[in-house]
Order: structure tokens, then sequence, then C-alpha cells
């Protein structure tokens, strides 16, 4: 029989004494006790469990305060371990900031690594982009390399729905970095309508095209040739004399230049070079 | 040609010229300079110039007059010969006539 004696009847008659030879107690702290014996109605063992939470009601009660909210509290009531915790707590915080200060950090460098970039591809000339620093200071005042002879091929394309018959007027040439050349292509419009075209053009090797520059051609403008007429196209270009002092030059003796036109449509937009 | 592309190669980017584009010779005033230079070439093998010691170069004497005969023409801008590349060629010339 045991601890199951403590019925229902049994607490109530004992509380009531109780309650009686103490007066100066609060009411809630007596309906308390109550309400955790009356839980040893649920089975044998809950007697016990009631008694365990009478000897430690405390606690439960400093949870509850009367300020109760989400509110961070110390899990522990060890002072050491109230520190460390808000060692830990502290700690915390500045990771926190540290990352987000980081991930700020990365989205800043993702937008500004655009010119970035583009600031060190002019500097380096990597990607084939264009060198600055190109005037015609500089071709007046470069000194050919006589000792080193590049032939320089050329080649003429023409979209198949342009009728001209375009050419280049030379095969080859002969040329040394820091000289300036003269060559000529040749176009004959055969059509009885006046045709308007627009070229681009091409270096091979892709690298050497760096090195290539023309002082005056005939490409990104729209060229008309009337019905049946012919005309010599000149190229005015030089190489840059640097190109002898580029490591990754050295092999290189042949240069084509190629040529291709295309017929100027109206709103067809050739992909004109340019700073981009 | 675009399928022959892949990510990470480089693109050839073609640069304007610098002086810009020629404009075209409708009427042939420049033909006989022309001529002249494509001669020089054949002759001389196509060498735009001589690369042997101090010769004075052929060819690009022709392809100075022709320019020279295009500016006059009004079809190229006007531009001292010194800035085109022919500078030494101009000294010569320069030279030749001071001795005369």
């Amino acid at each position: 029989m045991g601890g199951g004696l403590w019925g229902p009847r049994w607490t109530c008659a004992a509380l009531c004494g109780w309650r009686r030879s103490h007066p100066g107690l609060t009411a809630g702290v007596a309906e308390r006790i109550e309400h955790f014996l009356r839980l040893g109605r649920r089975g044998p063992g809950a007697a016990e469990r009631g008694l365990r939470r009478l000897g430690t009601w405390r606690r439960p009660s400093l949870a509850r305060g009367p300020s109760a909210g989400p509110q961070w509290r110390p899990k522990g009531t060890n002072p050491f371990t109230r520190a460390q915790e808000e060692d830990w707590r502290r700690r915390n915080k500045t990771v926190l900031t540290y990352v987000a200060a980081a991930a700020v950090g990365m989205l800043g460098a993702s937008y500004a690594a655009v010119p970035l970039y583009r600031l060190y591809c002019q500097t380096t000339g990597l990607g084939g982009s264009a060198v600055a620093g190109h005037g015609s200071d500089q071709v007046e005042n470069m000194v050919p390399v006589k000792d080193r002879i590049i032939k320089v091929t050329f080649n003429a394309d023409v979209h198949a729905s342009l009728q001209w018959n375009f050419r280049p007027q030379q095969s080859e040439i002969y040329v040394v970095p820091g000289e300036t050349a003269l060559a000529f292509y040749k176009a004959k419009n055969p059509t009885d309508k006046p045709v308007i075209g627009i070229s681009t053009y091409n270096v091979v090797p892709f690298e050497a095209g760096q090195y290539f520059n023309k002082i005056q051609c005939f490409c990104f403008e729209e060229q008309r040739l009337n019905p049946q007429e012919e005309v010599d196209m000149p190229v005015f270009f030089y190489i840059d004399p640097e190109f002898a002092e580029d490591p990754r030059m050295v092999n290189v003796d042949l240069i084509t230049l190629s040529y291709t036109f295309f017929e100027a449509k109206e709103g067809h937009k050739l992909p004109v070079p340019g700073y981009n | 040609m675009l399928t022959a592309m892949s990510f990470g190669t480089k693109i050839f980017q073609p640069k304007p010229p610098d002086k810009g584009s020629f404009p075209l010779d409708h009427f042939g005033e420049c033909k006989g300079f022309k001529k002249k230079f494509m001669k020089c070439l054949h002759d001389n093998n196509f060498e735009n110039a001589q690369k042997c010691c101090m010769k004075f170069v052929l060819c690009r004497n022709e392809s100075k007059e022709y320019l020279e005969r295009r500016m006059e023409r009004q079809l190229m801008a006007r531009e001292p010969l010194g800035k085109l590349g022919f500078g030494d060629l101009v000294n010569r010339q320069s030279e030749a006539k001071s001795k005369l």
C-alpha cells in the first residue's frame, strides 16, 4: 500500500490541517502543493514524483518570474558557467560580425571586379584587348627593327550575298616591325546596281594581331561602288616594333591579314570595334 | 566560325584604323602611282623595303608618292609625312635638296 496511500481525500485532510496551522503562508503556495499532491492520482509512482516536485518547487517559480518573456538568461546557476556562457555569447557575436562583413565584402568585390579586370587587361594586353597608348607620335618615332623580317600574306573574302569581286593585288609582302607599309586590294562591282559594302578584318595568328596596327584602311565604313566600277583599296599599316621584343612572337614569321566584305543593309549593324 | 569558339578562348578584337578609312578613289586619280608601286613590288619580290645595309628603299618611296597623291586629291587627310613613318625619306630628300 505504501505510497499509494496518499489518496486525494487524505491529502485534502492533511492540507486543511496544515493550512490552519500555518496561516502565514500564501494561498497560492498551498494550492501549488495541493496540485502536486493531486498528481499522485495518475499512477503508482506519481506520488513519489509529486513529492520530489514538492521538494524542488522553488526553481520553477524562479523560471516563471514576473517579467517572463523571450529574454536570454544564463542556463546555469553557477557563476562560472554563467561567465563562460556570456563569453561564448560575445565570441559568437564577433564571429557573426566578421562573417557578415566578409559576405558584404565579397558582394562588393564581385561588382568591382568588372572595371578592375578591364584595367588589368588593358595594362597587360591579355585577351587581345586594345593596348592603350598608341598615337601618331609612336609612328613618328619608331625605329624599324631591320633584322626581323615578317611575311604578310593577304586574303580577301566576300559574304555570300555580296556580289563583288574582291581580291588582294599582291599575295604577300615582306615587312619589318616598325616600318609602315602599303598594300592594295581591288574590288569590282559587276552588277548593274550600286552596292554598298562594309568590311571587317582578321589577323592570324591571334597574338600577333595586337601588334598589327592600321594607320588607314577601308574597313568599318560603308563603301559604295557604282555599277561596273572597280576601285583600288589601300591598306596602310605597320607592325609595332615591340613585336620583336615579345618572347611569344619569336617563332612568328608569317602574319595573314584577311578582309571580309559584307553588304551594308539598313539597320544591319556590323560590330564596329570600340571601347567595350 | 562561332562553332570553334569555346568558353575561355580569346576572341580577336579588331581595332579601328588610327586615321580612319580611305575614301574610295572612284575616278582613278591615284591609279598611276599605284601601278608604279605594284610594279616596284613585283620587281623587288614583294619586299616593302630593302633590308640590306643603307640602301635607299625603293618601294617605300613609291608608297610615299601614292599617299602624297591621295592627299593632293583630297582623298586623304593631309598629314606631315613624318607622322606616317616616312620621316627618314623626307630627311633624305631635304638633304639631297640642300646639297643641290
